[in-house]
């Protein structure tokens, strides 16, 4: 069931009549989605800053910021570079890497910098090494930043590989800027800490909004609501609050709402009752790694982030794997994943297709399953074949 | 379970004596909302057929106002289990989004119940799709995500604050290696988020570490809570004593319980600073109330979890190897289990089993 699924294009480009590309400052993406903007007041957001930048594609090729990250990000990056150059992708990329043990924000800035310029990227998990508490988790620095509003995690079950569900099709729908990890802390006397978890109604109705609008545009039939409101009422309560108003405007698409310990239960014994599920930070967190781990594991899966003016992708479950690095058996196939979100988010729709049905073949009927999945073969392997049949391919 | 490790941590009042001397003890018993009256009744009955020497003092907990006008648990019941420092609790109700507090959270906060222990293991002839789960989750109980400070600062936003503090997690830390030392477990994995919430997490994290120094030859590891969800749903038998938070721990070990086969059957005890509180953790469910169709297998396991904290392990494993070998045996499940039997029919089945043993 990994074939080619629709994408939302967020990043719609218009010409102007010079010829180039300009990307309008009025977040359009979300217009064709029929999503209103809600009015910029509170967040920092650049888009009046976007006007003037074209976007990045020149002589008709794209620029793609890459962050590798930590671990084993360098080398899937490789990977796709390698996969990328024997398809003939029209896509440069401009590495940003970002040293962790470094204090100072500047390469953290430059990533962002060129992210705003280029208007999509792909990303590894980066590394935090610093343990003071003044410095910011670079992955959410990166993603508050630049707004990136929503996580996509479209998690389905690949045939080929064994696991106790099969047939599974989960959309998860995370709010991403916001609630637990708005990383608000501090120490009010010693031994006391005090962390804020915030939520606003307006972040909460902009995922609403997407989660639903998904729905609609991918024919979901329902969207469940993840929430704790029964405990935190005031902040779940106004999530549930919000998501429940939203639903009203969405009459051909069923809305319920589950507590996410219940929630966390059901889908360990009966993960087919779910469709698009829609939650805060944290528990978007919890439920994307539960349902990845019941398909087959954290290299699978891609997750996509995104904002009114961008996108990165990213492997779904954001694990560095230090673990396994520079051992060539990391399992690619996530990396391989967001690189076919990134092609079809830039609208080569040809090259998406062919490395969807790549991978399908490789895991589903090739079988080339590294150690996570229970094979022997090494990350290189899945790689060549991915390769191949790409190739055989861009011959035609 | 664990009756050597409870003993240690209460502290020396003057009712011990009464606890370890006395030849009946007396137990508070909050029988709780839904179903909560009818598994009550199962469990007192089986108790009455094994001869277990406890009286049962039943107390209502519904919230009444108090002279400052708001809600809290009435005396008569604080009264009670502070005096009989043991009580079995079935399920409470708690609105969502509006109304009083969570009475879970109050009955914790007025007992300082600060750990919440629940061992979840596969049961023998319940087959799920995950064999051999043998997994204790301990969660902090007082404080974290739950302490239900919120406030909308600006009309649209609202902060809810999350509360970390060194005296309650050095106690949770503690109660955790003691309790891996006494009931012969190896490793404690602490989990945490603290790459997101340093100062919080991190502070949680310090704890666990300065406990595991106690206790070296328990061993200990450290985990991301993402990491373990990923891990836990793929290979549960990684993992053998986990210690975290209060949300993670709610979360966590709801996920273990659907791991060996829902709530249905978990047992779950609250350690408190003066004594312990053992509950059913399934919620109320209003929809089969009163129709007998309810399952008492969770309060039973947590009863006879209160046993063998009580030091009646005997009776405790009579109980236990009755209720296990009617579940074996399969003909008098409840619905939840996928039979059709009565809760009185389970129930009068183990009763026979324990009177003929």
């Amino acid at each position: 069931m990994a074939g080619a699924v629709g994408r939302i294009n967020l990043l719609k480009l218009t010409q102007n009549h010079v010829g180039g590309l300009t990307a309008c400052a009025k977040p359009f993406g979300c217009a064709s989605m029929g999503i209103e903007p809600v009015p910029q007041r509170r967040w920092k957001s650049s888009a009046h800053l976007i006007k003037s930048l074209p976007k990045a594609k020149y002589g008709g090729r794209h620029t793609v910021t890459m962050l590798p990250g930590g671990g084993i990000g360098p080398e899937l990056m490789s990977y796709v570079r390698e996969v990328f150059r024997y398809a003939g992708v029209p896509v440069d990329f401009e590495e940003v890497p970002i040293d962790p043990s470094n204090d100072s924000n500047e390469d953290l800035e430059y990533a962002i910098t060129s992210i705003r310029r280029n208007g999509a990227a792909l990303k590894g998990n980066i590394e935090t090494k610093s343990l003071s508490p003044n410095v910011i988790s670079r992955n959410v620095a990166i993603r508050n930043e630049l707004d990136l509003f929503v996580n996509v995690l479209h998690c389905t079950s690949f045939p080929g590989i064994q696991s106790r569900h099969s047939d599974v099709d989960i959309v998860v729908v995370r709010q991403n800027t916001e609630g637990e990890y708005a990383m608000m802390e501090h120490e009010s006397v010693h031994g006391v800490v005090e962390c804020l978890k915030v939520v606003t109604r307006e972040n909460s109705d902009r995922v609403a909004r997407f989660a639903f609008d998904y729905a609609k545009r991918h024919g979901r039939k329902k969207v469940t609501t993840i929430h704790k409101a029964n405990i935190m009422k005031s902040s779940d309560g106004l999530f549930l609050a919000v998501c429940r108003e939203v639903a009203k405007q969405y009459p051909d698409i069923q809305h319920n709402d589950m507590i996410i310990d219940n929630c966390c239960m059901q889908l360990v014994s009966n993960p087919h009752q779910f469709d698009v599920m829609v939650m805060p930070n944290l528990y978007g967190s919890i439920v994307s790694n539960v349902i990845c781990g019941l398909i087959g594991g954290a290299g699978l899966l891609s997750g996509r982030n995104y904002g009114y003016e961008y996108a990165v992708f990213e492997p779904g479950t954001r694990n560095t794997g230090s673990a396994i690095a520079g051992k060539n058996i990391a399992n690619p196939i996530s990396m391989m994943n967001s690189a076919a979100d990134l092609l079809h988010h830039l609208q080569l729709e040809n090259h998406a297709v062919w490395l969807r049905e790549a991978i399908d073949k490789t895991i589903n009927v090739d079988r080339i399953h590294t150690p996570d999945l229970g094979g022997q073969a090494t990350s290189m392997d899945v790689v060549k074949n991915i390769i191949t049949f790409m190739q055989a391919k861009t011959k035609n | 379970m664990a009756s050597g490790v409870f003993r240690r941590l209460l502290p020396i009042n003057r009712n011990y004596c009464n606890v370890r001397y006395a030849s009946t003890r007396t137990v508070t018993l909050i029988p709780g909302d839904g179903i909560g009256p009818e598994i009550s009744a199962a469990v007192q009955k089986i108790f009455s057929a094994a001869q277990v020497p406890i009286n049962w003092e039943p107390v209502d907990v519904t919230p009444v106002k108090g002279p400052d006008g708001r809600f809290g648990i009435p005396q008569a019941a604080i009264d009670s289990v502070n005096k009989h420092e043991i009580g079995l609790k079935g399920p409470l109700m708690t609105p969502i989004g509006k109304g009083h507090r969570s009475l879970n959270l109050a009955l914790r906060k007025e007992f300082n119940l600060y750990a919440n222990v629940r061992p979840c293991k596969s049961l023998d002839g319940y087959e799920t799709l995950y064999k051999d789960v043998d997994v204790v989750t301990i969660r902090e109980n007082t404080e974290g995500e739950y302490s239900g400070i919120e406030h909308e600062i600006v009309p649209g936003v609202v902060q809810s604050i999350k509360l970390i503090t060194e005296d309650a997690s050095m106690r949770v830390a503690d109660f955790a290696f003691s309790y891996a030392k006494a009931n012969g477990r190896s490793k404690v994995t602490v989990v945490h988020k603290a790459n997101i919430m340093r100062m919080s997490d991190g502070l949680f994290l310090r704890c666990c570490r300065e406990a595991s120094k106690k206790f070296p030859e328990i061993k200990m590891e450290e985990k991301y809570l993402d990491t373990v969800c990923l891990t836990m749903v793929q290979d549960p038998s990684q993992y053998d004593v986990l210690v975290m938070p209060n949300l993670y721990g709610d979360i966590l070990s709801d996920l273990c319980a659907g791991l060996v086969g829902g709530l249905g059957l978990t047992p779950s005890g609250n350690i408190g600073l003066n004594g312990a509180i053992f509950e059913s953790v399934h919620g109320t469910a209003p929809d089969i109330a009163g129709q007998d169709k309810a399952n008492p297998t969770a309060l039973l396991l947590s009863a006879v979890m209160m046993l063998r904290y009580m030091e009646l392990g005997t009776y405790a494993n009579k109980i236990e190897k009755a209720c296990f070998e009617v579940i074996k045996e399969g003909n008098k499940l409840t619905g939840d289990l996928g039979g059709k039997g009565k809760c009185s029919e389970f129930t009068d089945e183990i009763c026979r089993k324990v009177e003929s043993s």
